[in-house]
């Protein structure tokens, strides 16, 4: 682990966790695998202490433990794990979106308990929405429980590693740790629990079906306090399946943005005059219309196409193909034009146009793999994934030298090696300059050279040196100016808010005397008087913080969409075996 | 292999074309020191992106900020007793639900042990430690009367000493087989009793044990 990723576990951990919690986590990260005692001994704190910070961990996924001889128990932590901690406002989004408020706070709750029980979900979130709910509604468990059940179909939850159930009849000592076990089959299967109930309150026994290999042995009790019916069974959020959620959003939308800018462009250029005059009408299709308008209009509208037949695409392969596979399962031209979604009427030959066109494409995100039904069409993941890479990377150039940087850095890309000379030429840049920004690239580590001796005693005046870019090794190096740049982040955020703490206290101060005022109903004068409790150059100042402070963390969210991006190439560069 | 230097003139083995500049040209100066620490850029960074689903994600993560510190798995660190106690911190404490992990899928090394406790179940333990180190004190006191036979005083003190060392020793040893029958309640019992040094079930009075000041002794108590 680079000292980058140290530093930004070790933030990451102390915002979430405290600094007891921090302290073990990265000294678990920096040494690898260690038993308990020389945990203890290594950080000088009490062992009540590690073996707290320990449960912590594990009950987040964020530290394992294996059972060696002698029946020594070793703890290692996950230091790639800990850095998904960036990510969980955005996992929290995406369930919204796809599932609004109830996946949303479903998710949430994993997340932030790192593993728990379906019942002990479903009642966390129904007391919730309850909570938000108008007097006298309430939620029921049902609905949140079908939520549940369609995130698991979906593959977005996934079972944690079960105890194995069967007791193990040696007479000897129980084992110094369990050894948890999961059944591939078994990690999407919901137990079926019917949860009956309603938000904040909780009636009724729990039944639980019989034909659960791994599913412990309830007591059937009409108690209401103890047991849990699914006992035993505990739930974690599947981060490989929202990677692969947000690789494919990244896909369409590169496509969208490519594809879908060409043809309006194109089409732009057939009614130059039309085109400004239709911008000013509603998406919606407006029957009044002259036809010849008409139809044009409606091309312009499914501009949208080929970014939405991508989607399809994408959806189709989602639970067929693995997340790291190079690309999905071939898909014939007929099943694309049925699953296409529904109010989507193209035609079949415009499909095929399409198809031809997006396989044709220099971009090669769609490539044709055969030609029965209809034409069979896959979709390059890993292609895509070094498509979207390397465009970051012309982009980070583009941002940090200016233009004519990117264009040498382009057309390098591009011709994959040139000399000195040869630069100056294609890129048509006078060579002073040219050298000057070559060197600046290259000190920079975007730009590598290559040396090619003539004789094997590598003298200089006969070698020749040719710039290249490995996109490997370029991408590996802004990751780790990624990681460098969020640490900086978190820093510079907690310092700006302990040089305001008593401010900041002060104002919350305020606010919760004006609000217990309100309750006990105060008049204006009096309110008004309390609000002046903070000055106006305080106010300013506390205005100022707040924005500082969004400005950091709206920061942090997007470069954390830089970092998916370049792991998720350099992920599916790793040859698996 | 020095060899010739070209008699004393530089020269170079190679085109020196190649490299990008000519002979005698004025190169930039050598840098001396570290880069600065906040340079200047020539280009200024782009804008942040915004709209409605990055503003619902950072008011997400502002809020995700503010839960986790109130969640039990945020272990506060011990404070050092401040100068002034601020009154305001009695009731400005938050309240943490109590998290008990499933004891099933951890290793048994990570449940508290019973020696570290103080409180009644420490008393059980004390008590049954009274026991042996009874049966042992009279050990060790047999022992001493043995030593004192054979007349070296200093040695039995160094004895004595190995003899409390082993009695401690064996207490331990007790108190770990004990520990393999550990409950689930200690845990809890921990939990409530760090916060301060006072045996929860000593003080059942109610609130006016000990409120009355000993200050006004002339007044006679009821």
């Amino acid at each position: 682990m680079t000292q980058a990723e140290i530093k930004l576990c070790s933030l990451l951990l102390q915002e979430h966790f405290g600094e007891i919690v921090e302290k073990i986590g990265v000294h678990l990260i920096r040494t690898g695998s260690q038993p308990l005692r020389v945990i203890a001994h290594d950080t000088g704190t009490s062992l009540d202490q590690v073996k707290k910070a320990l449960c912590v961990l594990i009950q987040h996924n964020l530290v394992i433990y294996q059972v060696h001889k002698r029946g020594v128990v070793e703890y290692e932590a996950q230091c790639s794990r800990v850095l998904r901690m960036l990510r969980y406002p955005r996992y929290i989004y995406t369930a919204k979106t796809l599932y609004s408020d109830t996946g949303e706070l479903i998710v949430e709750e994993l997340l932030l308990n790192g593993k728990m029980a379906m019942s002990a979900v479903v009642k966390k979130v129904a007391d919730r929405l309850t909570e938000t709910m108008e007097d006298g509604k309430t939620m029921d468990y049902a609905e949140v429980s079908n939520t549940f059940v369609r995130l698991a179909d979906t593959h977005f939850v996934q079972r944690c590693p079960l105890v194995p159930a069967t007791e193990n009849s040696d007479p000897g000592p129980p084992p110094p740790a369990p050894t948890l076990v999961i059944n591939e089959k078994d990690m999407y299967l919901v137990p079926k629990l019917s949860l009956i109930g309603k938000g904040k309150r909780r009636r009724s026994s729990d039944e639980d079906a019989t034909g659960e290999p791994k599913a412990k042995r309830p007591k059937h009790t009409t108690d209401n306090k103890e047991p849990i019916p699914d006992d035993g069974i505990y739930w974690q959020a599947n981060l490989d399946r929202f990677h692969q959620h947000f690789r494919d959003q990244g896909i369409v939308s590169a496509v969208a943005n490519r594809m879908d800018q060409v043809i309006s462009k194109w089409v732009g250029q057939w009614l130059s005059g039309i085109f400004t005059y239709l911008q000013m009408w509603p998406l919606a299709y407006s029957q009044s219309q002259h036809s010849r308008v008409n139809s044009e209009f409606q091309f312009i509208f499914q501009t949208q196409t080929s970014s939405e037949i991508v989607r399809t695409m994408l959806r189709m392969s989602e639970i067929t193909t693995s997340s790291s596979a190079p690309f999905t399962q071939p898909l014939s031209s007929n099943e694309i034009f049925r699953s296409l979604p529904v109010g989507y009427n193209i035609s079949k030959q415009v499909l095929d146009q399409y198809l031809t066109l997006l396989a044709d494409d220099p971009l090669e995100f769609v490539g044709k793999s055969g030609d029965s039904g209809g034409g069979m069409y896959v979709i390059n993941l890993h292609k895509a994934l070094g498509s979207l890479a390397t465009a970051t990377l012309e982009s980070v150039v583009q941002e940090r030298f200016g233009s004519r940087c990117a264009r040498i850095f382009r057309l390098v890309l591009q011709k994959k090696h040139l000399e000195q000379k040869q630069v100056e030429d294609f890129a048509m840049i006078p060579a002073k300059e040219a050298k000057d920004m070559l060197y600046k690239m290259l000190s920079e580590n975007f730009i590598s050279l290559q040396e090619i001796p003539k004789t094997p005693d590598h003298a200089p005046s006969r070698t020749f040196y040719l710039y290249t870019v490995n996109i490997l090794s370029a991408a590996r190096m802004l990751l780790h100016r990624c990681y460098k740049s969020v640490a900086n982040l978190i820093e510079r955020r907690q310092f700006e808010t302990k040089e305001n703490k008593r401010l900041l206290e002060k104002s919350q101060r305020v606010e919760a005397i004006i609000a217990s005022m309100q309750a006990t109903g105060a008049e204006e004068a009096q309110l008004q008087e309390i609000e002046e409790m903070i000055t106006a150059p305080e106010r300013q100042q506390l205005e100022t913080l707040k924005r500082n402070v969004n400005k950091l963390d709206a920061c942090e969210i997007q470069v954390d969409e830089t970092i998916f991006l370049l792991e998720s190439y350099i992920e599916s560069t790793v040859k698996r075996q | 292999m020095a060899g010739n230097k070209g008699r004393g003139r530089a020269a170079y083995t190679f085109n020196i074309e190649a490299v990008g500049f000519s002979r005698g040209e004025k190169l930039p100066d050598v840098v001396l020191k570290p880069p600065p620490l906040f340079p200047d850029t020539d280009y200024k960074p782009v804008p942040l992106k915004t709209g409605e689903g990055e503003d619902y994600v950072l008011a997400l993560k502002q809020e995700l900020r503010e839960t986790v510190k109130r969640m039990p798995y945020f272990v506060e660190t011990h404070e050092e007793k401040q100068d002034i106690e601020r009154y305001s911190k009695r009731y400005m404490k938050v309240y943490k639900e109590e998290w008990i992990p499933d004891w099933r899928r951890l290793p048994r090394e990570l449940m508290p042990r019973k020696k570290c406790k103080k409180g009644p179940k420490s008393e059980k333990a004390k008590d049954t430690g009274k026991g042996t180190s009874l049966t042992n004190t009279a050990d060790v006191l047999k022992k001493i009367e043995e030593l004192e036979k054979r007349g070296d005083g200093e040695k039995s003190d160094e004895e004595n000493e190995e003899k409390e060392g082993s009695k401690e020793k064996s207490k331990e040893g007790d108190d770990d087989e004990d520990d393999n029958a550990a409950e689930q309640e200690e845990y809890d019992e921990e939990e409530q009793e760090e916060e301060n040094d006072y045996i929860n079930s000593y003080f059942e009075d109610g609130d006016d044990f000990g409120a009355d000041s000993d200050d006004n002794m002339d007044e006679a108590t009821y």
